[in-house]
């Protein structure tokens, strides 16, 4: 497998890239690439909401008994994940926890049976039957069947001092469907095609796909069957099956989640009440935007309303007539969309405060989807820039970033960016002045070398959406996310046809996902080259 | 190999019986476990315990501070003024106070690095980048030399070289626990930051974080009971068995339909599970019970979540702390009772990782000094009260109070005629030193370096003779891990790319 350590190791400080968007997007279109793939291991999330799925539990048992995963920005990192015995000791506790659970809570809906007594194979038989294709995401053969109903045993055997009954081996069974790779890896075995490593997907891998994709969980039993019913090679198929799991709650939830990781606020760094009613108010754009009016997506970006409690409309001094959560405009002024929002502006925030430096960063990595390389070893980024005349303002500090060519070079395509959003701090709040220093006035101008300048978080939108930046980076981000790594160079082409295609459907989100989901590649795979 | 040995230690491994002697003490075995079967001498442990963070503050120097507003010039660097017994303890060792003739503290060590070059090409020899925080980390961990700044080791780390000594001779090679769970940083994730123990060049060995599944793993592999419980007891062992064997027979099922590289990957995930079968069999022969383990479940404490700002000098919350003392109590306990009870004699415990961003508000406030910033920040800016000598040492302090607690159940561990502790080699060590930065090469008393570095080693094992204060001239801080592994049996005179102990730690 290649190694593919991420570029954005560096915590603080600067970097600059060569590239500029143009150079990653603007190649020669080349043939389609498939994308590598590898077994790609359940994210917590994932495993825990399968689990639920699948036995009804909802104590997020991975996520209490897993390792954390890494966000890079996105959790699902193939990547990253390698098996440990930290990992393997977790899994096998996590499965007697979910399977004692199960057994106490579920018990007759999980079996779907009612046995006759401990030896009632046919019952069991049944159960594994239905359980296993649900864990395994296909149909068990029977060899596999009887390897699993050998458990029963337990459920049969006479033991003094042991309660033991057909629930006994159901929990068995549990047990080991928890642990095992199929269950817990995304394997993909698919069938050779004429292109070398490439393998056509069969019907279960390519509704794997769209259920981890859509829905952030395993396949259920309604899904199954139509996977059961083949025919998802077939585009058209695939994308109608993808319109209707769209329509899911299942769904939202995981284009939530895309978000907060892409754009960072995933872990909030404010008190609970304030976090949550940040994350309140993001949701509500998604879902206005890319699910209940399924506007053009760039107004998740340039909407001029927000929907905001009591809390938060203390906070940003917007006005919340009768009290109760609602969308209020924002009128005049510098907002627009959910970069004004105080959970994506807590972030990359640097020594207690808003950091013009790492808001650039955000703006390069995420929304640009820009490289920015680590600051060479003999720059000081732990400690806050110093002002040559003795000023504790941000903006004579940061010029120190300015100073030499080597700073200037990096710093001057991330700075001016942050300083555009300098009047709203970390928890969104307008502010004329540094915190603490009356006399520092912000003067709150910005400027994205090369395309313009901005003030604030609505002409920052604007900029990126009619230099088509942010379309471009959406796009790429989405597909980062959907095949669980960062893209090659060579994979970009890809992204550039299908942002083309996104904006010819006037931006429609879900449109996107659809036709990433309709394309060839989406069931095929590629092995990666040894 | 040139490791001195004392008398003592001489005539033990000699392997005759001298009358007169502790040898006979050492015959003997308070517990009942392995050694009175082998009639071997005891077992030699070493544990590693590791803080992330430097041992000065930027641009103070080493008498310099100040603590609650008020600017101070008082000792309180990590390294004591006098050398050999006796000396004065400095802040971050006051929790050592009762153990002080237990440990030796070295100090003056250094990684060495290219002072003309920072090219990658020009590292020498057990050198470090000059990137200090991805650069040092791995010739500090494996004495092998770095050639970029991405927190990756080159070699094989102590821990696992003991863990090869004595695989063959205990259930569990080694113990690999982590204390800080998560990196607290938006938009920003560990990248290596949470490894020190690799297997090999670029072999990183994922730590266990949650305290529950590293007792049951443990401790809970073998459940115990009333002589009526057997029974079910046995009943369940057998079935968690059953489970494990379905789970590692679908190996070959699976391996035969993939390709290479989905292959590597599922073999790795089948190696593990069947390594746990063999540790659950060897521990349930291992003689648990007899040893008188805890048997209350450790809490795992809630995961924090980001920092308000990286890097904040005004953290006022305790927001991005996940229990991390809490989790080192749970850890240590474990590493004491594992050694104890010879369930393996090779353990590392990560308290805070490379450049951490553990929030350090709540752990100074319970020690009467609250620092608004995270542990990475301390050293550089602490907060506008407190910073300089005083903070790095508070929360140095804090690190070591957890490295006592384990010292200290050591202590008060009877082993043979003496305590666990005389047969243990436990070292302490922290990321960085305080000095000339190793990134510049030019600016002094900066935390990012790796000059000054300093190392505690407490026990007895295999000859150590605690109790004083080293000051090397620039000894590589593997030289003292390699006179840890030796005494705790390992044979070889290097460490990666160092070669040499530290031969004061085994002199009177």
């Amino acid at each position: 497998m290649r190694s593919r350590f991420p570029m954005l190791v560096v915590l603080a400080g600067f970097a600059c890239s060569d590239g500029t968007i143009g150079d990653t997007l603007g190649a020669p279109v080349a043939a389609p690439i498939v994308f590598e793939s590898v077994a790609r291991r359940l994210s917590l999330v994932e495993l825990d909401r399968t689990i639920e799925a699948l036995v009804g539990d909802t104590t997020s048992p991975a996520t209490r008994f897993l390792t954390p995963d890494l966000f890079t920005p996105y959790d699902n990192d193939y990547v990253q994940q390698q098996p440990s015995r930290a990992l393997i000791e977790a899994l096998d506790q996590m499965a007697a926890d979910v399977a004692a659970r199960a057994m106490t809570d579920h018990r007759d809906a999980i079996v779907g049976c009612t046995p006759t007594g401990a030896g009632d194979t046919v019952c069991m038989r049944d159960f594994i039957a239905r359980f296993g294709k649900r864990a395994l995401r296909r149909p068990l053969s029977t060899d596999e069947i009887d390897d699993y109903a050998a458990l029963q045993s337990y459920a049969t055997e006479s033991v003094s001092g042991v309660t033991n009954d057909f629930y006994t081996g159901v929990a068995l069974v549990i047990r080991a469907m928890l642990q095992d790779p199929e269950m817990l890896y995304r394997v993909e075995v698919g069938v050779p095609t004429d292109k070398p490593r490439v393998t056509q997907l069969g019907d279960h891998e390519i509704m794997t796909r769209l259920a981890f994709l859509l829905w952030g969980e395993a396949p259920d039993d309604a899904l199954l069957a139509i996977a059961d019913a083949g025919g998802l090679a077939n585009a058209q198929t695939r994308r109608s099956v993808a319109s209707g799991m769209l329509a899911d709650s299942r769904a939202r939830a995981q284009v939530q989640r895309f978000h907060s990781m892409w754009l960072g606020y995933r872990a909030i760094p404010h008190p609970p009440a304030l976090a949550q009613a940040f994350a309140r108010e993001t949701t509500a754009l998604i879902d206005d935007v890319v699910f209940d009016n399924a506007r053009d997506y760039r107004e998740l970006f340039t909407s001029s309303r927000t929907f905001i409690d009591a809390t938060l409309a203390t906070n940003y001094a917007l006005p919340l007539p009768g009290g109760t959560p609602a969308w209020v405009e924002y009128g005049a002024g510098g907002r627009a969309g959910i970069l004004s929002h105080g959970s994506v502006l807590s972030t990359f925030g640097k020594f207690s405060d808003t950091s013009p430096t790492q808001r650039g960063i955000f703006v390069r990595t995420r929304l640009f989807c820009e490289e920015v390389l680590p600051p060479p070893p003999d720059a000081n980024v732990d400690a806050p820039p110093s002002s040559t005349d003795g000023s504790p303002c941000k903006a004579n500090r940061y010029a120190q970033h300015r100073e030499s060519a080597s700073c200037a070079a990096c710093h001057g395509r991330l700075d001016p960016i942050g300083f555009g959003l300098e009047n709203y701090d970390m928890a969104g709040r307008y502010r004329t002045h540094d915190d603490g220093y009356e006399e520092c006035t912000i003067d709150g101008r910005g400027e994205i070398i090369g395309i313009g300048s901005f003030s604030g978080p609505k002409e920052l939108a604007d900029m990126l959406i009619s230099s088509h930046t942010l379309d471009a980076c959406v796009t790429q981000q989405m597909y980062s996310f959907a095949i669980g790594r960062p893209l090659t160079g060579d994979e970009l082409p890809q992204v550039e046809r299908a942002t083309q295609r996104f904006a010819a459907s006037g931006y429609d989100f879900r449109g996107m996902l659809l036709d990433f989901v309709s394309d060839d590649l989406f069931a095929q795979k590629r092995e990666p080259a040894q | 190999m040139s490791i001195r040995l004392n008398r003592r230690a001489f005539l033990r491994s000699s392997g005759g019986l001298m009358l007169g002697l502790p040898l006979l003490d050492i015959m003997l075995n308070n517990n009942g476990t392995a050694f009175a079967q082998t009639g071997g001498a005891l077992p030699k442990r070493y544990a590693f315990v590791f803080a992330g963070q430097s041992i000065g503050g930027d641009n103070w120097a080493k008498n310099q501070q100040r603590i609650n507003g008020a600017n101070v010039t008082a000792e309180h660097f990590v390294e004591p003024a006098a050398t050999g017994a006796g000396y004065a303890l400095t802040t971050p060792l006051q929790p050592l106070a009762a153990l002080q003739s237990d440990f030796s503290v070295v100090s003056r060590l250094r990684i060495p690095y290219n002072t003309t070059s920072s090219a990658s090409a020009d590292v020498p020899a057990g050198g470090a980048y000059r990137d200090f925080h991805g650069g040092a980390a791995g010739p500090f961990l494996s004495g092998m030399r770095s050639n970029a700044a991405n927190f990756r080791a080159r070699g094989k780390t102590p821990d696992q070289h003991i863990a090869d000594l004595y695989r063959a001779e205990t259930p569990i090679d080694t113990l690999t626990y982590r204390c800080q769970p998560v990196f607290y940083i938006s938009g920003y994730d560990f990248s290596g930051r949470q490894y020190i123990s690799y297997r090999g060049d670029n072999q990183p060995v994922g730590a266990q974080t949650q305290p529950s599944v590293a007792f049951n793993a443990m401790i809970g592999a073998v459940p115990t009971g009333d002589p009526g419980e057997n029974a079910a007891i046995a009943f369940n062992n057998r079935a968690r068995k059953s489970v494990l064997d379905l789970v590692a027979d679908r190996r070959q099922r699976l391996l035969t339909r993939v390709g290479l590289a989905d292959r590597r990957r599922l073999e790795a995930h089948f190696d593990e599970v069947v390594a746990l079968e063999k540790r659950i069999a060897d521990l349930s022969t291992s003689g648990i019970d007899a040893c008188e383990p805890p048997r209350t479940v450790p809490t795992d404490p809630p995961i924090g979540g980001d920092n308000a700002g990286s890097g904040s000098g005004t953290i006022g919350t305790n927001t991005g702390y996940s229990g991390e003392e809490e989790r080192a109590t749970a850890f240590a306990d474990l590493i004491h009772f594992a050694f104890k009870c010879d369930l393996t004699r090779s353990a590392s415990l990560q308290l805070t990782t490379f450049q951490s961003h553990m929030n350090v508000f709540g752990i100074t406030t319970s020690l009467g000094y609250p620092i608004r910033a995270d542990l990475h920040e301390v050293g550089h800016n602490g907060d506008d009260d407190t910073r300089g000598q005083f903070a790095v040492s508070l929360v140095l302090q804090w690190h070591i109070a957890r490295y006592a607690y384990l010292l200290n159940k050591l202590k008060e561990t009877d082993e043979g005629g003496g305590k666990l502790i005389d047969n243990c080699a436990i070292v302490f060590a922290p990321e960085g030193g305080h000095g000339r930065q190793l990134n510049d090469g030019v600016t002094d008393n900066q935390t990012h370096s790796t000059e000054n570095m300093v190392a505690l080693v407490a026990g007895r094992a295999g000859g150590l003779m605690p109790g004083k204060h080293i000051r090397t001239s620039g000894a590589h801080p593997a030289q003292v891990f390699l006179s840890a592994m030796q005494a705790a049996g390992y044979t070889g005179n290097t460490l990666g790319e160092v070669t040499g102990n530290i031969p004061e730690l085994f002199t009177t």
